[in-house]
């Protein structure tokens, strides 16, 4: 899977990451990185807690490597469910979650294919 | 650039791939110090507060956030000399405005362009460096004005001082006098400052005021010494020729006259008003109230003072309380209510300093 085809997959944008970062190893390097990431792992606890502040500051950050990743699709529902915390509206976010979580599944297992080879 | 070695930058934000982001933009040139919360990037900033040439920071991260970092830095005054550029995923104008006043040099928003942040990375710095350079520069400056204003200063003192006791000399005093005289008029200044600003006397004129009351008597230098030094009391006529050496004193200023000068007027008047008194008794002008400039006014009661407590050769010294009393009671012609309202004030520090401060060697006080 090359990096292109990797980007097209889940929803991201190529251009846009080949511009900022200009090579592909380093987009490999950086997709790696986000696997190790804890904030949507943080994001989910927090909100089954019941912790709007915490879980706030998850998906914040989580929105926030997305915009550096060009990982369009995941960023637009990062970014809508961040919203909704910061408004502290629990019930919203939990059902937005599942969204999330589809999009956060399909760029991991993304990267996982891309680091495979 | 002197010493600059500051080669650091400092980059926090909780999520890794953030901080790495702005890493491999800048560690081919730079050294890299990594932060993940806002408490970690605190430690950072005091511990290497001497090599960060720059900070990112993060608005949101646990423990403290971008913006508790930046008020802690403002007010630790590390703001001052290490620019920090806000990292933030959206635009709100209420952060943003925080982040300014609290003084971040620039806010840049997910996602940034690697070359966009390098150059505005590099135009702060270089604001910075040369800012610090031109304040480093400007205080060396300051510095060296300052110490070749206060050798002017001294310098000016000693002439003041040498002049004025040519006068004491020839009268064959000690030259304490003077000293002495400096050192009431500085007291008496400090009451009337605090007690009546409404005179608008500043320390810069209190300052040039003091040196000019050594001057008071310098027409003495024109009283011939059959008066100046006779063993006794003085004739009418001789107490005539005597009283002129207020205006000896200002024809020999005027020689020199310096009307742009503020030194020069509070020469003059003192010179010439110190006898006058406040009802128009005194000479050589016979003012009245206000026409009294209050520098003479001050130097005037001082002048009777000292003059009451030293030993003259028609006189016996008076006790520092007696010589305060015989001034209050009007014995010695009357002073403005509130020049005597600040020597009643200063009384007690006038008594510690006739008694202390100097080596009356020529009077006996007590």
């Amino acid at each position: 899977m090359t990096v292109q085809e990797f980007y097209d997959e889940v929803g991201g944008d190529y251009n846009e990451i080949m511009s900022r970062l200009r090579t592909e190893d380093r987009i490999r390097k950086f997709a790696g990185m986000f696997t190790r990431d804890e904030s949507y792992l943080s994001l989910v606890r927090c909100i089954n807690e019941g912790d709007a502040d915490e879980a706030f500051r998850a998906a914040h950050t989580m929105k926030g490597m997305c915009q550096n990743m060009a990982f369009t699709r995941l960023y637009k529902s990062s970014h809508e469910i961040t919203e909704v915390l910061r408004g502290k509206d629990l019930e919203t976010a939990k059902q937005m979650l599942e969204v999330v979580t589809e999009d956060y599944n399909i760029v991991i297992a993304g990267i996982e294919k891309l680091l495979a080879q | 650039m002197e010493a600059m070695e500051k080669n650091t930058i400092l980059i926090a934000d909780d999520a890794e791939i953030n901080r790495e982001m702005l890493k491999f933009i800048f560690d081919e040139q730079y050294s890299i110090i990594e932060a993940r919360d806002g408490e970690e990037a605190i430690s950072c900033i005091m511990e290497n507060s001497d090599k960060i040439c720059l900070t990112f920071l993060d608005l949101l991260m646990p423990k403290k956030s971008g913006l508790d970092v930046l008020r802690f830095m403002n007010e630790a005054d590390y703001i001052d000399f290490i620019p920090v550029i806000m990292i933030t995923g959206e635009a709100t104008d209420e952060t943003d405005e925080k982040a300014y006043e609290y003084g971040a040099s620039d806010i840049i928003y997910k996602p940034f362009a690697p070359n966009v942040v390098m150059r505005r990375a590099k135009n702060i710095m270089e604001l910075f460096e040369h800012r610090i350079y031109l304040e480093q520069k400007l205080e060396k400056r300051t510095r060296q004005l300052r110490e070749s204003r206060e050798k002017l200063e001294r310098s000016n003192e000693f002439l003041i001082n040498a002049l004025s006791s040519v006068v004491e000399f020839r009268s064959l005093e000690s030259g304490e006098h003077i000293q002495r005289i400096k050192y009431f008029t500085r007291l008496l200044l400090k009451h009337i400052m605090e007690m009546y600003p409404g005179y608008g006397i500043t320390e810069e004129q209190a300052a040039l005021i003091v040196n000019a009351s050594a001057l008071h008597d310098i027409g003495k230098i024109a009283i011939p010494d059959s008066i100046l030094l006779k063993p006794g009391r003085l004739s009418e006529d001789e107490f005539a020729e005597m009283k002129k050496h207020t205006m000896y004193g200002c024809e020999l200023l005027e020689k020199f006259k310096q009307d742009d000068n503020e030194f020069y007027h509070y020469c003059y008047d003192i010179c010439r008003y110190h006898h006058e008194r406040h009802d128009g008794n005194g000479y050589p002008d016979n003012l009245k109230g206000d026409e009294i400039p209050i520098w003479a006014q001050v130097v005037a009661i001082v002048d009777v003072y000292d003059a009451l407590v030293s030993k003259r050769v028609y006189k016996d010294p008076f006790a520092a309380e007696e010589a305060a009393r015989m001034i209050i009671d009007g014995e010695c012609g009357e002073f403005s209510p509130e020049v005597l309202d600040c020597f009643v004030n200063a009384k007690q520090e006038l008594f510690t300093m006739t008694e202390d401060e100097f080596s009356f060697a020529d009077v006996m006080v007590r």
